[in-house]
């Protein structure tokens, strides 16, 4: 189920959201955790069922493995240390098999002239994040930092809905208090606000703003054959746009649907777009990942170089970044996207450290962004040809003028223009809204605060006023009027 | 170990990680106060920090120590 459509906001969250909170004033509260866990699966169950027997085996293992932890002798074969390993194995195993099985069956039919049949798996769905929660959740149990858990608070920690699909991604240690704390379980009219007024902004993110970006993202990257200028400029920075709002979209409702429930899930996104470097980039985006991936990938690596040099730090990162854009998808454009991003932060270290060389800070901004909308052609298209087509047309200035819109254009405002030859323009789609969403999507990203910090401004007043309900109306009426005309598309994050 | 002791003892070592002699630190200070606090030196802050107390930290442990005062209440809690 989708937390932008109707199905999910008016009729699975209000049942859920009272059930619990009935059950806890009953205080039934084994009942009211069992009930959200079982509300958590009919909701991933929605989509596909057939997932659904995955991620419950993968809960059981891992919870089996992690209890026996705190049981084992340091002395027997069955170690501490094995079972962490065996933990990693199953786990990575699970997303590799799922995931990449057809990504390297076909690069070994490519390289050897083979035949081998491709398994054509479904992605189960949520399986790159809930690896990634549980592989952690792994670690802190072998560190001795779990001290105590039961398998109703486990899988509860895993499946809770909000938080299941795409993140964030939290620790046990982060929710599993929140759940305990007495406080939590009544209900609390200022989170409800809160919770009512992130969700909206995140629901108008993604269906008012990504959405309508996705259409010219969708014409750029998958249907135009060739684009002219224009059309590669809109593309591409109508996918910068769509990954941002859609994404930070989804974790806005994510975290405002906990909020209802009490439950504070950690920053995802820190207006990422305003970044003037990749260093400070990465500390925006999606940032319970880069933390995921310091912590439990980019630590031990760099521990293991002993004496750590900067050139050594520098070769974990650019290794580190080669995994992240694989954990993005099985594809070598994915990974080259993860290369340039290693690369570039990389380049950022070396400026910090020899060259020094302070930049103006609207500079900075440019650059990044630029690097940023030009590693995205790479995020986003097919394969490489696609990708460096589009990229071409982008520096292509001879045939700035081959949209058609364009020509008319210039045509009314008295210039002669004559189309250049063998460039057809039937397939340009600039037009004056998609000019004005770019110019939107630029004064939304940068020219706001953003969710984080409104809701900052939130928990600081006293009384909340009126103005913020009316946004909350107002964000989320705009979004149901587009919703009743427009089938839903699924978040970007799901197919990662 | 005191907190104040600690504190002193941790004061040489950012002096030394961050290669700046005059740089005092308090409780409060942050990877916001201190330019050169990335996560390069971060965990070399961290590394230097295990040997000179000859502690260690646990993976899940280190991004949830946002000042100094989260590194000292954390070593004083479970470490030394």
């Amino acid at each position: 189920m989708l937390f932008s459509t109707f199905v999910f906001i008016l009729g699975f969250l209000p049942v859920v959201f009272l059930g619990y909170f009935i059950l806890n004033k009953k205080k039934l509260l084994i009942a009211s955790k069992v009930w959200l866990i079982f509300s958590s699966l009919f909701f991933y169950s929605w989509w596909n069922i057939a997932y659904l027997p995955l991620i419950l085996a993968s809960v059981l293992f891992n919870f089996i493995l992690t209890n026996s932890m705190l049981h084992v002798k340091a002395s027997s074969v069955m170690n501490k240390k094995v079972l962490l390993l065996i933990g990693i194995i199953f786990n990575v195993g699970l997303l590799v098999y799922f995931k990449y099985m057809d990504f390297f069956i076909s690069n070994v039919n490519a390289l050897t002239d083979s035949e081998i049949a491709l398994l054509h798996l479904a992605l189960p769905l949520g399986i790159s994040f809930y690896t990634l929660q549980q592989i952690a959740f792994i670690v802190d149990s072998y560190e001795g930092l779990v001290k105590k858990k039961n398998f109703l608070d486990y899988t509860l920690f895993v499946v809770f809905f909000p938080q299941l699909i795409a993140g964030p991604i939290v620790h046990y240690k982060e929710v599993m208090p929140q759940f305990e704390s007495i406080k939590n379980k009544i209900f609390n009219y200022n989170n409800i606000a809160l919770g009512m007024f992130i969700f909206s902004i995140g629901l108008f993110k993604k269906i008012v703003i990504a959405d309508t970006f996705s259409i010219w993202v969708h014409q750029g990257f998958d249907v135009a054959y060739t684009l002219s200028f224009f059309d590669a400029w809109i593309a591409s920075l109508s996918y910068t746009f769509q990954l941002y709002f859609d994404f930070s979209g989804y974790s806005d409702m994510a975290i405002g649907i906990a909020l209802l429930f009490n439950i504070a899930l950690p920053q995802n996104f820190n207006s990422p777009l305003k970044a003037t470097g990749m260093i400070d980039y990465w500390k925006r985006w999606h940032i319970t990942l880069t933390q995921f991936i310091t912590a439990y990938i980019y630590t031990p690596i760099v521990r293991s170089f002993v004496p750590l040099t900067f050139h050594k730090a520098m070769f974990a990162t650019l290794l580190v970044f080669l995994i992240s854009g694989m954990w993005h998808g099985a594809g070598w454009t994915f990974i080259f996207w993860g290369f340039l991003h290693g690369i570039s932060v990389v380049i950022n270290h070396y400026w910090q450290k020899k060259v020094k060389i302070k930049m103006p800070q609207y500079l900075a901004w440019f650059i990044t962004f630029q690097f940023l909308n030009f590693g995205n052609v790479f995020f986003r298209a097919t394969d490489f040809d696609r990708a460096i087509s589009i990229l071409q047309s982008m520096v292509d200035y001879h045939h700035i003028l081959v949209s058609d819109y364009l020509i008319r254009r210039m045509r009314y405002w008295g210039y002669s223009v004559e189309k250049l030859d063998g460039y057809s323009a039937a397939h340009s789609f600039v037009d004056v809204d998609a000019v004005l969403m770019i110019v939107l999507g630029f004064i939304i990203a940068l020219g706001f605060k953003n969710s984080t910090q409104l809701q900052q401004a939130f928990s600081t007043m006293k009384r909340v006023s009126i103005r913020w309900y009316l946004w909350s109306i107002l964000l989320m009426s705009l979004s149901f009027m587009v919703m009743s005309f427009q089938t839903t598309t699924e978040f970007l994050y799901f197919n990662f | 170990m005191t907190k104040e002791e600690v504190l002193v003892k941790m004061q040489e070592i950012f002096r030394e990680t961050f290669n700046d002699t005059s740089l005092v630190i308090t409780e409060d200070t942050n990877a916001e106060d201190i330019d050169e606090w990335d996560s390069f030196n971060h965990i070399n802050l961290v590394a230097s920090i295990e040997k000179a107390f000859d502690i260690k930290f646990a993976l899940g442990e280190l991004q949830t120590l946002e000042n100094v005062g989260d590194m000292i209440t954390l070593m004083i809690t479970s470490k030394l």
